[in-house]
């Protein structure tokens, strides 16, 4: 549905804004791609770039091609793939709440996701590389996220919703780790940590193949709706007006959030704050329309999924550092600075 | 009735008696950690077991899982010991130490065992410690027997090349030197190839190590194709399936080789006939 031209509810951007944008999207493309290829040079195993490549294009021995190809290889599409639908996710919800704190892991879609995964678990119902997993997860993420928004309100303000994103988050969690108590499985503690915090490590295509289709078709939704939100920048009835039905768009975006979160949750834990900081990023770059926020958004999600999982490698340690770990060590602080800088409208907007 | 039959009868009688006071100055015991349940699952009488570890019907961890069932499971904490009043408690050394100081101040004589022996001759040794404090000396030597003849059943096993093997749980976990496991090696003639990766008692290997280090074969407590949780789906990996389907995998269940004790009997012959599988 594309809003004609007279209608277009933003400024009409100039050729400078236009090619600004351009310009970011392609530098984030180049970045990403450059993080990928970083990322299939890092490992446990010291690999030269040339080997790297050689063993890519199937070439060189068969220790190396395992390695880069069956090992580092899904991983690094996880990444790509799990950053940036995350930070679609959160440049989607920003949008459609009209809220710079909007996120998935602020609403608790990822921990209540983890808590769907972890049940089908517990039962005994599935081996973790079914799809009844990412299910389970994406039906978990989609009842967290559509009961907030009930709970929180049409025009809840950004109190509102992080109080109710806080006890959803908590609640989740709380059962996550009393279901796997529970279930008899002597390795709880290990398990635990893994989905509380998530980690990148030792996937294999099989576990891309579970979450892929997921993500994609919930990014594609996403996506889809861009001009939606820069229409309902300019206010709810102002979108109306215009022939959006806010109600249908909110669904739509849940349903749309809860695939790819929880297709991501279900192979990777709960990665959080990718999803927060990725819009922030781009705003700076890329102006506020919500609707042009989003491709850049997954490129910066991508890009930083990308780059904490390079670092988790790097970071000198005894055992393997999660993912999820370094990237809340990073956003927390993030979150942060930004209710800081909003404290006045936190502070007063408790409507 | 005549003489000779009251006599019988007398004799019955006393040795009836005798029999009795002997089983009641056997002393009750209680068990908090899975291996010592193995130890007095085997060695003590029904009658003697007041209670056994929580895990001790685990089938993935506790040996005679099946058996334990018949037997009252204990919460792991001293309060329901303290109810239960056990001659003897007996638990592992890395068991909660605070339970275990609580016992003795009321009381309770507790009796720690090693369930990290060091080598095959303190296994036989606990064993033998542990029948004497049940008060079943001789039940020791038939398991210490028994042991010994699997030992000697292993050594007759041992291959002309000795293979490299990787013994490897859940998230990449492996056993180095000093691991039952490794002693269990030591008897087949196989080498744990942990050292060459860099782990020396145990340690957690990457996927990408343990591809590059090639061992000749790994040792895996489960053979089936199913990943109850991330941990088991490490060791179903691609790449691990690649270089070790299940022709190139040594399957001996971890409640084999998870405590030293009288179980390793059978692990030792599991693990010739493993050999013997992979051989042909």
């Amino acid at each position: 549905m594309r809003v004609t031209t007279n209608q277009q509810p933003d400024q009409p951007i100039g050729f400078a804004a236009r090619s600004r944008r351009a310009g970011t999207v392609l530098a984030m493309t180049v970045l990403v791609v450059l993080l990928m290829l970083a990322s299939l040079g890092v490992g446990a195993v010291e690999l030269s770039p040339l080997t790297v490549i050689d063993a890519l294009l199937g070439r060189g021995g068969e220790i190396e091609q395992v390695i880069v190809q069956d090992i580092r290889l899904p991983r690094a599409i996880l990444a790509v793939a799990v950053g940036a639908i995350l930070g679609l996710s959160g440049a989607a919800l920003q949008g459609l709440l009209r809220n710079p704190l909007a996120s998935p892991e602020l609403f608790g879609a990822p921990q209540a996701a983890a808590f769907g995964a972890v049940l089908v678990i517990a039962l005994g119902l599935a081996d973790v590389r079914s799809y009844a997993l990412p299910v389970a997860a994406i039906i978990a993420a989609f009842i967290s996220v559509f009961a907030l928004l009930a709970v929180a309100g049409r025009n809840a303000g950004m109190l509102l919703l992080i109080l109710a994103g806080l006890a959803v988050s908590s609640l989740a969690g709380a059962a996550t780790v009393l279901v796997m108590n529970l279930a008899s499985n002597p390795y709880v503690a290990l398990e635990i940590a893994f989905w509380m915090l998530g980690s990148l490590e030792d996937r294999s295509f099989r576990h891309v193949m579970l979450a892929l289709p997921f993500i994609l078709v919930g990014g594609a939704m996403l996506f889809g709706r861009r001009h939606a939100y820069r229409a309902l920048s300019l206010g709810e009835e102002t979108a109306q007006s215009l022939g959006i039905d806010v109600g249908r768009l909110r669904l739509w975006v849940i349903a749309g959030v809860a695939l790819g979160v929880g297709a991501s949750v279900a192979v990777t834990g709960s990665i959080g704050f990718i999803g927060l900081v990725a819009p922030h990023l781009m705003r700076p770059l890329v102006g506020q329309d919500p609707g042009r926020l989003l491709l850049p958004s997954a490129l910066a999600g991508a890009g930083l999924l990308l780059a904490a999982d390079i670092a988790v490698r790097l970071i000198p340690s005894t055992s393997d550092i999660k993912v999820g770990v370094l990237t809340s060590l990073i956003g927390v602080p993030f979150f942060l600075y930004l209710i800081i800088r909003k404290r006045r409208a936190l502070s007063g907007g408790a409507a | 009735m005549n003489a000779a039959a009251l006599r019988a009868l007398a004799l019955l009688g006393a040795l009836l008696a005798a029999g009795a006071a002997l089983a009641a100055e056997r002393p009750s015991v209680a068990s908090t950690n899975v291996c010592t349940d193995q130890m007095v699952m085997t060695l003590s009488d029904a009658a003697q077991i007041k209670g056994l570890s929580p895990y001790s019907r685990d089938p993935s961890q506790s040996w005679l899982a099946a058996e334990a069932h018949r037997f009252k499971r204990l919460s792991g904490g001293a309060e329901d010991l303290m109810m239960l009043r056990p001659d003897l408690v007996v638990s592992g050394s890395y068991d909660k130490r605070a339970t275990r100081e609580m016992l003795q101040q009321q009381g309770v004589k507790v009796v720690t065992f090693n369930v990290m022996p060091d080598s095959l001759d303190e296994v036989k040794q606990q064993i033998r410690k542990m029948a004497a404090l049940l008060g079943h000396p001789d039940r020791a030597e038939l398991e210490v027997a028994r042991l010994d003849a699997a030992i000697a059943r292993a050594r007759a096993a041992v291959a002309p090349r000795a293979l490299r093997v990787l013994p490897l749980w859940r998230r990449g976990w492996v056993s180095g030197q000093g691991s039952l496991i490794s002693l269990l090696f030591a008897e087949v003639g196989l080498i744990n190839a942990a050292s060459d990766l860099g782990v020396a008692s145990g340690g957690y290997a990457s996927l990408e190590a343990i591809v590059k280090s090639k061992p000749d074969l790994i040792l895996v407590a489960d053979g089936a194709d199913y990943a109850e949780d991330e941990g088991t789906a490490l060791l179903l990996h691609p790449a691990l399936q690649r270089f070790y389907p299940a022709t190139k995998r040594i399957v001996i269940p971890e409640r084999l080789t998870v405590c030293g004790g009288v179980m390793l009997a059978d692990a030792l012959d599991l693990l010739v006939a493993e050999l013997t599988r992979i051989a042909r």
